[in-house]
């Protein structure tokens, strides 16, 4: 194998050796966190449609649980790798702290790929995972959730199975579910409000109004929609969003500086987020080329489409008047652009801190399984608000008592939470 | 006689005969409908009836002679003014009926008679004749009852009882069987019985000289050879046992039923409604298939199927074991056909009725596949069209296959509408209207069914018109529609398409012939629409397998809601769903994303508002009329914020919910999946080749529209895999999951080195990668280039597992193969093209995969990465990229040869070799044609035209400074649809620049056009024009890099020069 190749999991090590370099841990946590606590790698055989057995590799890789139950997705993938896997449960460990949620980081995954398997061969392979893993995971040791592949259909099937090795009913046990079988409500709106959340806390610590700052969104896909809601209903007003269009394989923005109404694009959306043209011209928008969002004249950018958007290229065209950049995407920024809004001082809220409603969500979702009582939208949308206002609160009080860039605080918050439960716990 | 003319007494009158004429006929009916009425009374009650019904009733009277017996009105005298019909049974005449005047009445049609007067005393005839045969079967039958009841008597010997019988009953049939009887024995070397036939012989000759014109002496001839009868039968009794007797004896009473029909399909002077006829004869004796001896069934099988389908033997071959004679019955009926009709029904309508037959008496698959409908259908036979075309005298239709292509597209237009407003023969008419009075209440899909229709590998599906009617409005509209629909139908035979294909294939000369099929639309009125629930096409082989666990004989289904034609034919911008009956888990599209992207969209059917064929919006429609419509909760899930899953019927409200089209209630829950896989199964076993069906449903039966052996179009038939390829020459060889294929002239290959993929460090790179194969697509000769790189291309989880591309970025290549080298011990997994398969398969872009170091697997690496890479000349933006993406001018690395692509899925093997070109080649294999000039030249021509234009343009007036030609143009590889590339050397002006493309884009729109007339390609615009500025040239950036370049550059062409 090619030793130049990329590999996720040195990229997640190099990445806590800086943190802990920055809060200078000692050698012992370094050792533990650096990697994963407990590693599981077993064989899943299943019995295809045609009779014969073949048999799957899956994984489990719990990194640290020092402060609460593993969580983590399980992605089904034909190239899966344990090192990916690594990687990924690390993320996840710092997702969960950086929030402030009672959760460790752990990630699973099986190789296979779903496009050459049958649904039936599909439930055997979850149903197989859980069989193999019954005893490592649960309600209060480890909760799988949906990932690359999966889907709550899939959920359904593993929560079944360990229901029925355990002879009873556990829906803390994983999340992802449907609403009505223990799913929860609010999840769909979840990671697009937590951002605006994050958002006006940013604003309100910068002395800035909602209603008098504009904002240009890039995307229009699930959390894209319901951040442009709720700014508006803070008083702020969005005046471009952007999305990829199918049929013409490139992106554009669509703009009304009189401030885009969510409800009247979604009403021309189709299920992609891509938006009619011709209709959204006779509602009045603009159509501009994909990348237009990036220089409007507004206060407020919200990255919430894909990666690598605010590049090396287009970073210098960010206008002058920005102040705030809440990354809704998940590394929405490279890192040469990264160091030039760092440089022209603009407050940027790190992506794993702004979209981390979808992770808190699901850890409500496990809480309201565990006790089996599940709460209206209102007051998951409500909890929701206290957790992200108070994680963010935590990582900009630290970033202004330490100098320290938004996104290097909110890592080192993260991993001085877990290295401080683990020295709690008198591991270290 | 011109009605206007014509006084309006007569017409009166005429109105008066008619009535008259049908009350007589109705009086005629009813009398000899009476069960009781014996012979006698009825011939007595007619003579009192008839006169009635003629112009003169005061001065008439009839005469009925039945036999020997005369009934007549008391006291009459025969006169001259008579008219008379004879009265046949069985073809042989028994009476007659004459009708008199007792004095001269006025001259009219026939004497004094009126044509009316003709038909009807003809019609009487007919149905007397009728009435008498009824009545003889009835007693034969009372006979057969008889001697049934006497052979339960011992003393008496059964065979005899039977011959007593006919000697009463039939005497004829009693000499046809004992001359087989004489015949048997003879063959069965007993002398007596040779002795006898000599008298035998004798006898029937001497008779036949007077058998047609006196009776009387046919009747002691009878009676004579009938003692030879005797002497027959006793000759057997004493040498055959009695069992044998009887079987022989009924098996030839049996066989002599259907002796009228043998002669009727064997003699090829009869006509269609003569073989009707018989038919309908054969099937009043309700005599059943298994009754006769096998070999006359089949011999009656293969006649019928020849006369009514088609001389194709292997088509015969099949069908005489699934086609039985009572078959035919309800397809007589149902045929229209010119009077003397010889014509054919076509291979549409041949396939279909073989399929449903063979369907219907599927033995072991009974289970699932009773209750597959047919749905009712018409037949216009072939010959419709000649007289057709004899009676509107449009025969100089006939020869224009022979004139330019270019002249026939020209004309087409016109010819169609002179075929619309052309007539139909009344016979014809009378029979449309029969048709439509059955086809009432439904839509009707009028297609096409030529004889070379779906024959000899010659598909031509679609080349053909089929239309849809809303069949809709009084009876006359309807009526109109359904003939402007034929003609229309008619017209598209003598296209500039299908005679181009013909030429191409050879079929020129042969006589083309069409049939109509007139069919109604399977499917159920949803708001103002009528359309089917669902519709497809399904193939026996699947050409497009998405995954390694899919074997070819796994079949394909093509499912879409709606009208089947958005199944049938590959819609660039909307998919069907794919699904294998043989694994129908393993869908295409698994994650909620795939399944929304590649979910059908549009749904085709007919507004019966507007009556139009139409395509709407399928979300629309379920929304708007999702409750009427029927089974939609199989067709349709449901998407929300928690995926995608199948609707809960109960309190379901389409109007409240996303809804994708997935089919996953129909494929999972109905046996549907498993009827289709048991249905392609058998036909592919009892037809003994892969079929490829159509189907519809209306939501509660499945309908079978069509079948025929799985035809490929041109590019997908199995390629012959060369053997004797030299190494040097071979660029891949792979053997695993092959379809079938031909790419030829290939100019230039796109390799992705997996090595040097796996390599690259920074992410950045990495997309570069994809980034590049992007530009590589835009910039390459279209369709003339593929692409080869590591794993699984358009990977969107992990970048290293193959290119990041979107399928824009690949969708001019002609073949994307994925190379599946081997790391350590692993093999990575391919994709199959997973992540924009349905777009291949619609586009026809090939799939290939490569396992180099598997057996009998090559990919020679060597050529590859040593053969010069002009990415750094191409795009010298990414020249960083030189050791990962190799781009290789075919053409200029290996001396003027260019990539051949063949593919056999028979064989599971697949090759890429350089040879020359095949277009430059003189005499290719496949592309012999009629039309020589036109075919081959498409490169010629366009260099000819670029020529033109360069020497037509004014230098100094848009400030050009050189024109030049590259691509496909200037390879000699330019197809049918090629673009012409043109770069022009112009000095950065915008003005002159405006002027330029506007002076270009005429040019480029004629071109155009002209190339539709030559080929019936259409493009939007001819020339790919790229202007370079002169800091291009200087600098040799973008497509100025072309000009002079090492490899494949572009070719100056002469400028105009400067006046004075």
């Amino acid at each position: 194998m090619n030793k130049k190749a990329f590999n996720p999991f040195e990229m997640a090590q190099t990445q806590f050796d800086k943190v802990a370099d920055v809060i200078n841990l000692d050698a012992a946590t370094r050792d533990l966190l650096r990697n994963p606590m407990r590693e599981f790698s077993f064989a899943i055989p299943v019995s295809m449609d045609d009779g014969v057995v073949k048999v799957f590799r899956g994984f489990r890789v719990q990194h640290n649980d020092a402060r609460g139950p593993a969580k983590g997705g399980i992605r089904f993938h034909p190239n899966e790798t344990l090192d990916t896997v690594r990687a990924l449960a690390t993320w996840m460990t710092w997702k969960c702290a950086v929030v402030d949620i009672p959760l460790g980081g752990g990630k699973g995954g099986v190789i296979c790929d779903p496009h050459n398997l049958s649904q039936r061969e599909q439930q055997a392979i979850c149903r197989g995972w859980v069989r193999q893993m019954a005893k490592n995971i649960g309600p209060v040791i480890d909760v799988p959730a949906p990932d690359v592949m999966t889907n709550p259909q899939h959920m359904l099937w593993m929560l079944d199975e360990f229901e029925a090795i355990h002879g009873g009913r556990y829906p803390g046990f994983i999340t992802g579910k449907p609403v009505g079988m223990g799913g929860s409500l609010g999840r769909t709106e979840a990671t697009g409000y937590g951002l605006i959340f994050t958002v006006r806390e940013a604003l309100r610590e910068m002395g800035l109004k909602p209603a008098d700052c504009t904002a240009s969104v890039q995307g229009f896909g699930n959390v894209s929609q319901y951040a442009v809601r709720l700014y508006r209903q803070l008083g702020g007003k969005v005046i471009c969003v952007s999305c990829w269009d199918q049929g013409d394989q490139i992106s554009y923005t669509f703009r009304k500086k009189s401030g885009v109404d969510p409800d009247e694009l979604m009403g021309i959306t189709d299920h992609f987020g891509g938006i009619d043209k011709g209709k959204a011209k006779t509602l009045g928008y603009e159509i501009l080329p994909g990348d237009a969002w990036i220089e409007q004249e507004v206060e407020v950018l919200l990255p919430a489409a894909i990666e690598n958007q605010v590049t090396g290229e287009n970073v210098n065209k960010i206008h002058g008047k920005v102040k705030l950049i809440g990354e809704g995407a998940n590394g929405p920024t490279t890192p040469e652009a990264d160091k030039v809004i760092h440089e022209r001082g603009i407050f940027v809220i790190p992506d794993f801190l702004a979209n981390a409603g979808g992770v808190t969500c699901s850890y409500f979702e496990q809480v309201q399984g565990n006790m089996n009582y599940y709460w209206e939208r209102d007051e998951v949308l409500g909890k929701l608000d206290t957790k992200m206002t108070s994680a963010f609160h935590a990582v900009s009080d630290l970033a202004r008592k330490q100098k320290l860039y938004m996104r290097d605080a909110a890592y080192v918050i993260a991993v001085n939470r877990v290295a401080k439960a683990c020295k709690d716990r008198g591991w270290v | 006689m011109n009605p206007t003319n014509q006084p309006v007494n007569s017409i009166i009158e005429q109105l008066q005969e008619r009535a008259k004429e049908l009350h007589t006929l109705y009086k005629v009916h009813e009398l000899i409908n009476q069960q009781d009425t014996s012979i006698d009374e009825v011939c007595r009650t007619l003579t009192e009836v008839l006169p009635g019904g003629w112009q003169y009733p005061s001065v008439c009277w009839a005469k009925i002679t039945m036999d020997n017996t005369v009934y007549q009105p008391p006291l009459v005298t025969e006169t001259p003014w008579v008219l008379r019909a004879d009265v046949v049974v069985q073809g042989e005449k028994v009476g007659s009926i004459d009708v008199f005047y007792t004095r001269q009445m006025p001259r009219a049609d026939e004497g004094p008679f009126l044509k009316e007067e003709r038909k009807l005393i003809d019609t009487i005839a007919e149905r007397l004749g009728h009435f008498l045969m009824q009545r003889r079967l009835q007693t034969t039958l009372r006979g057969w009852q008889s001697a049934i009841e006497n052979l339960a008597s011992p003393e008496k010997r059964e065979w005899w009882v039977i011959i007593e019988f006919l000697r009463k009953t039939d005497q004829h049939l009693l000499l046809r069987i004992s001359r087989r009887m004489l015949n048997y024995l003879c063959w069965n070397g007993i002398d007596e019985a040779q002795q006898l036939l000599h008298r035998f012989a004798a006898d029937f000759t001497q008779q036949a000289e007077g058998f047609e014109d006196n009776i009387p002496l046919r009747r002691t001839s009878i009676e004579d050879l009938l003692a030879l009868t005797e002497d027959a039968f006793r000759i057997a009794a004493t040498h055959l046992s009695e069992g044998e007797i009887v079987s022989c004896i009924q098996k030839w009473i049996r066989d002599d039923k259907s002796g009228f029909l043998v002669e009727a399909v064997e003699n090829q002077c009869t006509s269609l409604t003569d073989i009707g006829q018989a038919l309908e004869r054969y099937h009043q004796l309700a005599v059943q298939d298994e009754e006769l001896s096998r070999s006359v069934q089949i011999g009656l099988r293969v006649s019928l199927a020849r006369r009514f389908f088609t001389e194709d033997l292997e088509f015969i071959n099949i069908a005489k074991n699934y086609i039985e004679i009572r078959d035919f019955y309800e397809l007589v009926n149902h045929i229209i056909s010119p009077p003397a009709s010889h014509g054919k029904l076509g291979g549409k309508s041949a396939g279909m009725l073989l399929a449903s037959q063979i369907i219907r008496k599927c033995g072991e698959y009974s289970d699932l596949l009773a209750g597959i409908k047919v749905p009712k259908t018409w037949y216009i036979a072939s010959d419709g069209l000649m007289s057709f075309v004899e009676y509107n005298q449009l025969e100089d239709v006939y020869t224009r296959k022979y004139l330019e292509i270019e002249q026939i597209r020209r004309e087409y237009p016109h010819i169609v509408q002179v075929f619309k407003n052309s007539r139909f023969a009344p016979e014809i008419m009378k029979g449309l209207s029969l048709a439509l009075d059955d086809l009432e209440g439904k839509p009707l899909i009028v297609r096409s069914s030529s004889l070379l229709e779906d024959r000899m590998g010659a598909a031509f599906s679609g080349k053909y018109k089929s239309l849809f009617l809303p069949n809709i409005g009084t009876k006359g509209e309807r009526l109109s529609a359904l003939m402007d629909a034929i003609a229309e139908v008619y017209a598209s035979l003598f296209g500039p398409d299908p005679i181009d294909y013909r030429a191409e294939r050879n079929l020129l000369d042969l006589h083309e012939e069409m049939g109509i099929m007139i069919q109604e639309v399977v499917g159920s009125r949803v708001g103002p629409y009528f359309l089917p629930s669902y519709a497809g096409v399904a193939f026996s082989n699947n050409e497009f397998r998405w995954s390694p666990r899919i074997k070819r004989e796994d079949g394909l289904v093509r499912l879409v809601p709606g009208l089947g034609t958005r199944a049938v034919d590959r819609i660039g911008d909307d998919y069907p769903i794919l699904v294998a009956p043989g694994q129908p888990g393993l869908r295409v599209n698994v994650t909620p994303e795939e399944m929304l992207r590649y979910a059908p969209r549009k749904i085709d059917l007919i507004n019966l508002e507007t009556q139009r064929f139409e395509t709407v919006d399928a979300a629309q429609l379920f929304r708007e009329h999702g409750r009427e419509y029927p089974a939609l909760d199989q067709i349709a899930s449901v998407y929300d914020s928690e995926g995608i899953h199948r609707p809960v019927s109960f309190g379901w409200d389409p109007a409240e919910s996303h809804t994708v089209v997935t089919f996953d209630g129909l494929t999972t829950s109905t046996p549907f999946m498993a009827r289709m896989r048991a249905m392609l199964k058998l036909l592919r076993e009892r037809i003994g080749s892969p079929v490829d069906i159509e189907f519809a449903s209306d939501g509660r039966d499945l309908y079978l529209l069509q079948c025929r052996p799985q035809s490929f179009s041109r590019d997908a038939l199995p390629s012959a895999i060369p053997r004797d390829l030299p190494l040097d020459r071979v660029l891949f060889a792979a053997n695993k999951y092959v379809s079938n294929g031909r790419v030829p002239d290939v100019t230039h290959v796109v390799y992705v080195d997996p090595e040097q993929y796996d390599g690259l460090e920074s992410l950045d790179d990495l997309k570069d990668v994809g980034r590049a194969v992007g530009r590589l697509n835009k910039l390459l000769p279209k369709h003339q280039f593929i692409l080869m790189g590591p794993g699984r291309w358009g990977s969107r989880g992990d970048i290293k597992l193959g290119v990041s591309v979107t399928y824009s970025d690949i969708n001019n290549t002609s073949v994307l193969m994925e190379i599946a080298a081997k790391k350590g011990n692993y093999v990575p997994d391919l994709s199959f093209g997973t992540h924009f398969f349905q777009d291949l398969v619609e586009a026809g872009i090939r799939y290939l995969p490569l396992f180099p170091g598997d057996a009998g697997q090559i990919c020679n690496d060597v050529f590859l990465r040593r053969a010069p890479n002009i990415l750094g000349e191409l795009l010298p933006e990414y020249a960083h990229l030189s050791e990962v993406v190799h781009v290789i001018d075919v053409t200029q690395t290996t001396d003027g040869l260019v990539l051949h692509v063949l593919m056999n899925a028979e064989l599971d093997e697949a090759v890429g070799f350089f040879a020359p070109a095949t277009l430059a080649q003189s005499g290719t294999p496949e592309r012999k044609t009629g039309i020589p000039q036109i075919t081959e030249d498409h490169w010629r021509w366009r260099l000819r035209m670029a020529e033109h234009i360069a020497a037509e343009v004014d230098p100094a007036r848009f400030g050009i400074k050189g024109m030049y030609v590259f691509g496909s143009t200037k390879n000699a590889t330019a197809g049918p649809g090629s673009d012409i590339d043109l770069i022009v050397h112009q000095e950065a002006n915008d003005d002159s620049r405006r002027a330029l493309e506007g002076w270009l884009e005429g040019w480029s729109l004629c071109l155009s056009e002209m190339n539709y007339l030559r080929t019936g390609y259409r493009t939007e615009g001819l020339l790919d024009v790229k202007i370079v500025t002169d800091e291009d040239f200087k600098n040799h950036s973008s497509f100025a890099s072309k000009i002079g370049a090492i490899t494949d550059p572009a070719r100056a062409l002469p400028l105009r020069r400067p006046a004075g």
